[in-house]
């Protein structure tokens, strides 16, 4: 019948080799990841213990542990997530649920995407002159976080808008229907089945606040603290400035001590997305469509 | 549901965060890199001696330090060089009031390879390496040959906001600029591991930031005998590279911070930065 021509040939190789090609790509992508992870625990392994993670560094930071700094990324991270995503999600709800397509809309999204461009050291110097110098809120958690927040605005409010946009209209027009008003159909409608969505901006959040260094770095996070801070207008030690102190400022650290604290740093952000991602599978299996 | 259960919540926690406790004196000691490991090493002995107070420390630099006291951010400075007119004039219009304490005393070494040969280096041979106008750009310019390397002089610098930067120029090229194509480190512990393992290399840094994987070298000048970086030289003003370290205090020291400063003068205090390489501002016995 038939015949497998020359053309179909050569179709079949180049099929096969860019194939090939793409899985490369995708295994090139996988390889830093593994190499990052197997040096962290090769390396900074052997230095976790329970003494590491409970007790304040001590010896001129040379030795003890890092309790303080994890601490202190706790605060940083939850008081960020307090003030960002009530802030962005209900900017989100505005923008897909009431706003109309007009020039301010327009204005809002393309700041919105400026936002998200700013180099997070251009936060920092932001965060230092408003938080820090104008509100009096001095080198504190509040002043870290609020530009810990504002800086990461933008990931909550477009990863909330495309999970709003994902319920089908359908859903909302069923709601009008019976007579509900928008702020009913929002609250009892758009917002439960928009949750997973919203948690995914959450997630990606978590991670880039605690991990960032810039921000906090004049705004809020100390070389050196000795005491556990208490209220949001303390000081606070942060895991990651914490790894820079101990890796490039401090002399005679052991080897593995900046190891082991980066490999907190990441650990911790793991366990945090692995409990959304959890709590987004289980909320999708209730998902109605 | 959802909602109301995610508000009460978060409301639960706000209320939490606004009744922290208060109660301890906080002291707000921010500035000088080369001061930043001595100044953490005083506030973790300090828990113990008074645990009423508590001192927050941040590095950043003698400009961030000094920065921060003009704008009235900080309790303490440090600094490893003196404030300029021009920032005390514009702390002075902001309210605040500057007062210099010198806690200490700090060396420059500089630092060479280990396979280097050369044991003594003259400010002028210094001047010649750094300088914008220095002849010196290969070893040989100065009749040294370093074995492993190709002649060419790796110069090693700090980044122009450094005290470090600051003092070593003043006190080798004087109002000279360095020369272009310097690596410029982040950190005095960068400066010396990355000299550890250039052969070519030369960089100063901090005395307390020797290793013994680096070479320091004796430094001469006006043509007479050379004098090794320690801590006897830096204090009694042999070496040719040593510099007063500071604080600044808004005023003079009052309450919680006047016993601080006391302290930080006190034998106790003063034996912790003898332990961290630095000269102590009188001799002080140590066990």
């Amino acid at each position: 019948m038939f015949e497998i021509s020359a053309l179909n040939q050569r179709n079949k190789k180049v099929e096969r080799l860019f194939r090939t090609l793409f899985l490369m790509m995708v295994l090139l992508l996988v390889l830093p990841v593994i190499v990052i992870l197997a040096t962290l625990i090769i390396k900074g392994g052997p230095i976790i213990s329970f003494e590491f993670l409970f007790t304040s560094p001590t010896d001129g930071m040379t030795a003890g542990g890092i309790l303080p700094a994890l601490i202190g990324t706790v605060w940083l991270v939850s008081v960020a997530l307090l003030v960002s995503v009530p802030l962005g999600v209900a900017a989100a709800v505005y923008l897909n649920e009431y706003a109309g397509n007009n020039w301010f809309t327009r204005v809002i999204n393309l700041a919105i995407i400026n936002l998200a461009g700013v180099p997070s050291i251009v936060h920092a110097l932001f965060g230092v002159g408003a938080f820090v110098i104008f509100f009096k809120f001095g080198t504190s958690i509040l002043a870290a976080s609020l530009t810990l927040a504002i800086m990461t605005l933008p990931v909550v409010i477009v990863a909330t808008r495309e999970s709003l946009a994902a319920v089908p209209m359908a859903f909302r027009e069923a709601c009008w229907n019976m007579g509900a008003t928008r702020w009913q159909t929002i609250r009892r409608v758009v917002l439960p089945n928009a949750v997973s969505g919203i948690l995914t901006g959450v997630i990606l959040e978590v991670s880039r606040t605690a991990g960032e260094t810039a921000p906090i770095m004049f705004t809020g996070a100390a070389f050196f603290l000795p005491y556990l801070p208490e209220s949001i207008f303390d000081q606070t030690m942060a895991l990651s400035l914490h790894l820079f102190v101990v890796s490039t400022q401090v002399p005679g650290v052991p080897e593995a001590l900046p190891y082991g604290v980066a490999l907190v740093l990441v650990t911790m952000v793991l366990i945090m997305n692995s409990l959304s991602i959890a709590f987004r599978v289980y909320l999708r299996g209730k998902k109605k469509w | 549901m959802y909602l109301r259960k995610s508000m009460s919540l978060m409301g639960a926690l706000l209320a939490v965060i606004a009744t922290g406790a208060e109660g301890r004196t906080l002291i707000q000691n921010k500035g000088s890199d080369t001061l930043v490991n001595v100044a953490q090493a005083w506030a973790e002995a300090y828990q113990s001696v008074n645990p009423d107070a508590a001192v927050a420390v941040s590095g950043g630099g003698s400009g961030t330090g000094i920065a921060a006291m003009i704008n009235g951010t900080v309790d303490i400075a440090n600094a490893s060089r003196k404030m300029k007119d021009k920032e005390i004039k514009m702390a002075d219009e902001r309210g605040h009031h500057p007062v210099e304490h010198i806690v200490g005393f700090d060396a420059l070494a500089v630092f060479i390879h280990q396979d280097n040969p050369a044991d003594t280096l003259t400010i002028e041979q210094l001047a010649q390496i750094y300088g914008r106008d220095g002849k010196a750009r290969k070893w040989s310019d100065i009749g040294i040959t370093v074995p492993g390397c190709k002649d060419e002089i790796v110069v090693v610098s700090r980044q122009n906001n450094s005290g470090t930067y600051a003092y070593f120029r003043e006190a080798v090229l004087g109002k000279e600029k360095y020369r272009n194509g310097t690596l410029d480190m982040h950190g005095s512990k960068d400066v010396v591991d990355l000299v550890e393992k250039t052969p070519c290399a030369i960089g100063y840094s901090g005395l307390a930031y020797a290793t013994e994987h680096v070479k320091m070298v004796c430094v001469s000048k006006d043509g007479q005998a050379c004098v090794s970086p320690s801590v006897e030289t830096a204090g009694n003003g042999a070496y040719p590279i040593a510099r007063p370290l500071m604080m600044y205090t808004n005023g003079e020291p009052q309450g919680e911070i006047k016993k601080y400063m006391d302290w930080i003068m006190s034998d106790a205090g003063q034996c912790i930065i003898l332990k961290k390489g630095y000269a102590p501002v009188r001799p002080v016995q140590c066990n």
